[in-house]
């Protein structure tokens, strides 16, 4: 079962269509990580998610049953979120807040507990929110979307400000609230922060969705280059010449873009032609690497 | 599942902790009441009618600006929070419905507005003890006018908040206070006893200046008029509250 689904979700200001067609699928207790660089429309998406935002065209359904001003507050209690800047009264403190909550919501003590615990603000309770780090801030705010107990978890980059030490820790909540079967949708503009949480992807550029699966379906989706060692780089160009883009690179010929059929004939053709081939191989890529290539792809 | 609006408004109170708002309930009507005074000892004037010119000096210009301006200054105070960092989409993003987060932040506003109205009438006993030596106490129609304000002040409570909520400026809401008092004071002084039921501000304004025979009041506190006051209370405020929670039901967020 997909906890989101949108269909032809679409944002358009004035003329500019700042999110088109999106078909989000989000599986249950999944953690998602949606990835796009600045501008790219992941925040106005998750508006469009939790309905801050109305879409021009599309719509949502969440958990089954329709995303929109109508059924938005019967929605809302089983979503916790955080977009763009974290929540939180400055001339309050932290424990004054989350109370806030808890007295609005009508949670119990223990819920809101686990929530400080989580995201270790223990011992910052006391202090006025007005002067925490934004580190700190952050944390409450995921605090203050994880004491409601959600089904369904949206966060908008909300790694913005933690030290490296701070990021892990959220990646392992992240990891363990996607284990006990929430779902966790979760942006960032860098694929390092989330990769290692996530196991589902959505890529966004300019609006469009480039790239939707899980991680190996992504792997899968780059195709790698062909590596092809030989001790003669540029006669094995020539005889590709004309037919393919290669590229020489030291004591290879590198070959974008083609798949494992293309490749056997290159293979079949360059020993047909009496170049000396002793390596064919792919490279290795990271998930860094497949990402740049997708977003290079949408002209970036 | 749904918060209930009393947990709504207790939520509300709890972000007035520490609110500078607090020092604006307590010392607006002080000011007023203490400069009417002042007034009063420096020309060497006496109270001529004890309590009722007292109550009349503290409280029919307190009514005609300083009122409705507080007013408008408490409602860009309690909204302006809400207007930083996450904290309108945290607002938005919760099941409580729009129309209660719209009635608990009016009446957050207008219990403020009730506690200066109550500073007040304290303020003006205690003068009237201390400073003028008046027999006596306040007299008891000076406690009905009390309580008709605390409804009076519903409407423009209704009105401030609306405009703080949609506008994230700290003083354009003020200064339509200021714009509203004024065509109050207009309209009141030229005698149209039907603009309390269309301008909350001037609705205010009428209410402050029951029982003291200033601009169209006849100077009684009588049953009518404060029947009429109660029913354009409510009419507008109920008015204004379903327009607020309709427009605010149908807007996205900003950036
Ligand atoms: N209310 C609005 N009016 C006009 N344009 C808007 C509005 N909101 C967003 N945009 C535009 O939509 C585009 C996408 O913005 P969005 O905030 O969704 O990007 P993002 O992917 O979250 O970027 P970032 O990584 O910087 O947070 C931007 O070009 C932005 O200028
Ligand atoms: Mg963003």
């Amino acid at each position: 079962m997909d906890t989101v689904t949108t269909v032809n979700l679409t944002k358009s200001y004035g003329r500019q269509a700042v999110v088109q067609g999106l078909d989000l699928r989000i599986p249950q207790g999944c953690v998602y990580g949606f990835l796009g660089p600045n501008g790219s429309g992941k925040s106005t998406t998750m508006k469009m998610l939790l309905s801050l935002v109305q879409p021009s065209a599309g719509e949502v359904h969440i958990m089954g049953e329709p995303m929109n001003r109508r059924t938005r507050r019967r929605q809302l209690a089983r979503i916790g979120s955080l977009i763009e800047a974290p929540p939180g009264y400055g001339h309050l403190t932290g424990g004054e807040n989350l109370r806030l909550v808890q007295r609005s919501l009508g949670l119990d003590e223990a819920q809101v507990n686990r929530a400080v615990q989580a995201v270790r603000l223990d011992k910052q309770l006391d202090k006025k929110v007005a002067n925490y780090s934004l580190g700190m801030k952050q944390r409450l705010g995921i605090a203050m979307a994880l004491a409601r107990e959600p089904r369904l978890l949206i966060l908008d980059e909300p790694t913005n400000g933690l030290d490296p030490a701070g990021i892990e820790e959220i990646r392992e909540l992240l990891r363990r609230l996607a284990s006990r079967g929430v779902t966790v949708m979760v942006s960032s503009h860098l694929l390092g922060e989330i990769d290692k949480a996530a196991d589902h992807f959505g890529i966004l550029a300019e609006g469009r969705l480039l790239f939707q699966g899980s991680r190996e379906q992504l792997f899968a989706a780059a195709v790698p280059d062909v590596l092809i060692d030989t001790p003669e780089p540029r006669q094995a160009s020539a005889v590709l010449d004309g037919r393919l883009t290669t590229r020489v690179e030291g004591g290879s010929l590198r070959i974008g873009g083609i798949d494992n059929r293309v490749t056997a004939r290159v293979v079949a053709d360059l020993v047909g032609a009496g170049a000396p081939i002793y390596g064919v191989r792919r490279e290795e890529q990271s998930l860094e690497d497949v990402f740049m290539t997708l977003t290079a792809g949408g002209r970036l | 599942m749904t918060p209930s609006l009393s947990a709504v408004l207790g939520t509300e109170l709890g972000k007035l902790k520490r609110s500078l708002s607090w020092s604006i309930v307590v010392l607006l009507p002080l000011v007023m009441v203490f400069a009417g005074s002042f007034m009063t000892l420096v020309s060497q004037q006496q109270l001529a009618d004890g309590w009722h010119t007292l109550w009349l000096r503290s409280v029919v210009f307190y009514g005609l600006f300083p009122l409705t301006l507080g007013l408008g200054i408490l409602a860009s105070l309690v909204w302006r929070p809400e207007h930083r960092g996450g904290n309108w989409n945290a607002l938005m993003s919760t099941p409580v419905p729009t129309l209660r987060i719209v009635l608990a932040k009016t009446l957050a506003i207008a219990l403020l507005g009730a506690v200066m109205q109550l500073v007040l009438l304290i303020a003006v006993v205690v003068t009237g003890k201390l400073l003028f030596g008046l027999p006596g106490l306040l007299p008891p129609r000076y406690l009905l006018v009390t309580a008709l304000l605390v409804v009076a002040v519903l409407p423009v409570a209704a009105v401030q908040s609306a405009l703080s909520m949609t506008f994230r400026s700290f003083a354009a809401p003020v200064a339509v206070a200021l714009v509203g008092a004024g065509i109050a004071a207009v309209a009141l002084a030229a005698e149209l006893g039907g603009v309390i039921f269309v301008l909350p501000h001037a609705l205010t304004a009428r209410a402050t200046q029951l029982a003291t025979g200033t601009f169209g009041d006849s100077g009684q506190l009588t049953a009518g008029g404060s029947l009429a006051i109660v029913c354009a209370s409510a009419v507008l405020t109920l008015l204004v509250v379903a327009l607020a929670t309709r427009f605010q039901e149908r807007r996205d967020v900003r950036v």
